[in-house]
């Protein structure tokens, strides 16, 4: 479970950054007093368009960067006092592959095995498992850098999953993947969703949350626009479809939502 | 965990071509080339300077005398041959000109200085810039100084003895070790830190900048291990690479000598066999170690900023200037270890070493080095930790 309460998140801006933002101000908010929360076994997508601050806040999520205020447990584990402690608990998977393109997908995947201190019998009942389920046997050995996109999302996938992670964090896991490479990262949702699993996904893809999610959140400039249900979310609708809806909700005043 | 994290790092350094070219093939044949060429292009020049024909001006058929006596200096010196000037001027165009090597200016009244047991001054003209003149010129010279004193002599009916009271001769209490420190030592340290400095280079950059930005940083901080273990793990990587490099250069050191036959001087060799002791290499690599931690802790920090590994090696190498430069010290005469350089980074290793070549390194001196450095190799390190923690920094 994820529990995130009056999340804020504020950045210095550098002298380039302030050029480059044509702006006066020294300090830039990427997330203002945000709250929800993440249930087992269900999906919750954040959604928003580009630069809302979902990335930013799954990263406080996974405990990469700290919050200037506000609250995160995961599992019950207060993520800011903890991370160490959190982070055995989570799986994080981005939409860039971010693999080391010298090693083979064996040894990257032993590696972070190693770094989540999954034990050798474990490791290698769950190496077995995933292997069989995402059909990974053929290129095992080979170099990472020689696999097509589809492959070293397949070993991705695998890396995140080695240590049984009962939270994971997707950001914009299908971005810049064709159908059939993204077809692989919607399976593991839903089988994540299956397993129980606590599972978060950011995305800017109206249809891809429609496909997947059971809650969801609308952010805005750092702001919550949206909390609640899929279903709360079609019943509410005013407008003809789920797209032109999130439009009207990330453009409308706080007041008129 | 540190330790597991080394490994994996090692194993993708290791598989990086570009990497294994500065941290084990360039340092290992740079003794080898570097001797070889330099043995080479001196025993060629030498050669050439010796087989030369040299064309040895002399102004007026009166000087028959003189240029008979250079004609008897043995041919094994190198050839010459003689060609008779009108004047002193067309002499000096025609070595101004390169057609005439070197030119004898002997005095009009030579008879009347001989005869008035006078000095004769003889002017030799050449351009000096050119090897192997000057040292023909003094050859030449050297044999027609001593013709001239055997005659005055002779006509003074005295024994060369007689005029020559006092003689002074230097003798050197060096050991042929202590002048090879003076005489190489600079060379030597200066190898070591520029291949220990060129080896942390690429995989300070890789392990950090590269790792940014292919993404693979963001979910390796993901795990479930404190940041200082990724940051030592890595780093560990970076300062085995420099002294991996700076030990291949000893290696191939050690190979040019024992293996290549590359220095026909046996005293050299004999000196540098000596100085390649389990002694020397390992006070070598402890003033080393040091070093390249604090190299490495001065790059990690730039590449840890640098958003790309363009940008990291913009900045990291200019500084190899800046780091190794004063590397050179060591090539400077005079220069030596006190309290004062002992503190100077860098200087202080280079200065250390040159001592150690030559065999005259204290334990104080060598203490207090290691001591400096290992202070700045920790500061580094503090330097590196703090950046590795900054999220703006870890974060493309």
């Amino acid at each position: 479970m994820i529990s995130v309460q009056n999340l804020n998140k504020t950045f210095t801006l550098t002298k380039q950054q302030r050029k480059e933002l044509n702006t006066d101000q020294r300090t830039a908010t990427a997330v203002q007093d945000l709250s929800f929360s993440c249930q087992p076994g269900r999906v919750f997508s954040l959604l928003g368009p580009n630069g809302a601050g979902k990335t930013t806040t799954l990263r406080m999520i996974a405990t990469l960067i700290a919050p200037t205020s506000g609250q995160i447990h995961i599992n019950g584990i207060d993520a800011l006092s903890y991370p160490q402690e959190a982070r055995k608990h989570i799986g994080f998977l981005t939409g860039s592959t971010g693999l080391y393109a010298r090693l083979t997908p064996i040894e990257v995947i032993d590696y972070y095995a190693d770094l989540y201190g999954v034990e050798k019998a474990a490791r290698e009942q769950r190496k077995e498992e995933l292997f069989s389920l995402l059909h990974m046997q053929d290129f095992l050995h080979k170099r990472i850098g020689k696999l097509s996109t589809g492959m070293k999302q397949k070993v991705s996938i695998c890396r995140t999953m080695i240590h049984d992670p009962s939270v994971v964090i997707f950001d914009e896991p299908t971005s810049g993947l064709d159908v059939i490479t993204a077809e692989n990262i919607i399976k593991l949702i839903r089988s994540c969703k299956d397993q129980g699993k606590t599972v978060i996904f950011s995305s800017h893809i109206m249809s891809e949350v429609d496909l997947l999610c059971d809650d969801l959140a609308i952010i805005h400039q750092g702001t919550l626009k949206y909390n609640g249900t899929m279903a709360d979310f079609r019943a509410n609708m005013q407008t003809a479809n789920l797209t032109e809806e999130f439009i009207r909700i990330v453009q409308a005043p706080n007041s008129q939502l | 965990m540190i330790f597991r994290i080394f490994r994996k790092e090692l194993l993708d350094t290791l598989r990086d071509r570009r990497t294994l070219m500065t941290m084990l093939v360039i340092p290992l044949l740079a003794f080898p080339i570097i001797i070889n060429v330099f043995v080479e292009i001196s025993k060629s020049f030498e050669e050439s300077a010796d087989a030369k024909m040299m064309k040895v001006g002399i102004v007026g058929d009166h000087n028959k005398n003189y240029i008979k006596q250079l004609e008897k200096i043995p041919a094994a010196v190198g050839p010459k041959k003689i060609v008779v000037f009108k004047d002193s001027l067309t002499l000096r165009k025609a070595i101004e000109a390169d057609q005439i090597e070197l030119g004898l200016i002997i005095p009009a009244n030579e008879n009347n200085l001989r005869e008035n047991q006078q000095t004769i001054t003889i002017n030799w003209l050449l351009d000096a810039s050119e090897v192997g003149r000057p040292e023909r010129a003094a050859l030449y010279g050297s044999s027609l100084q001593a013709n001239a004193d055997a005659q005055r002599l002779q006509t003074l009916g005295l024994r060369a003895e007689q005029i020559k009271p006092l003689a002074n001769n230097t003798i050197n209490c060096a050991s042929d070790k202590k002048m090879l420190g003076q005489l190489a030592g600079g060379i030597l340290p200066y190898m070591f830190i520029a291949f220990g400095f060129i080896g942390c280079m690429y995989p300070a950059i890789d392990l950090f900048t590269g790792e940014k930005e292919r993404g693979t940083l963001e979910t390796l901080l993901t795990v479930p291990v404190a940041r200082w273990k990724i940051l030592i793990g890595k780093m560990l990587v970076v300062v085995s690479s420099g002294m991996l490099a700076a030990s291949c250069s000893l290696i191939g050191l050690f190979i040019s000598i024992e293996f290549l036959d590359l220095s026909e001087n046996q005293e050299i060799l004999k000196v540098i066999h000596g100085i390649l002791t389990p002694y020397f290499i390992g006070s070598l690599l402890a003033l080393l170690l040091p070093l390249v931690i604090f190299f490495a802790g001065v790059m990690i920090p730039i590449a840890i900023y640098a958003k790309s590994f363009k940008e990291a090696q913009s900045i990291i190498t200019p500084l190899n200037i800046v780091m190794v430069l004063p590397a050179m010290v060591g090539f400077f005469p005079g220069i030596e270890l006190n309290l004062n350089t002992a503190f100077i980074p860098v200087v202080n290793v280079v200065l250390a070493t040159k001592e150690l070549v030559a065999g005259t390194l204290s334990w104080l001196y060598f203490a207090g080095v290691f001591s400096v450095m290992c202070l700045l190799a920790t500061l580094a390190i503090v330097l590196s930790y703090r950046q590795f923690g900054k999220e703006s920094n870890i974060l493309s």
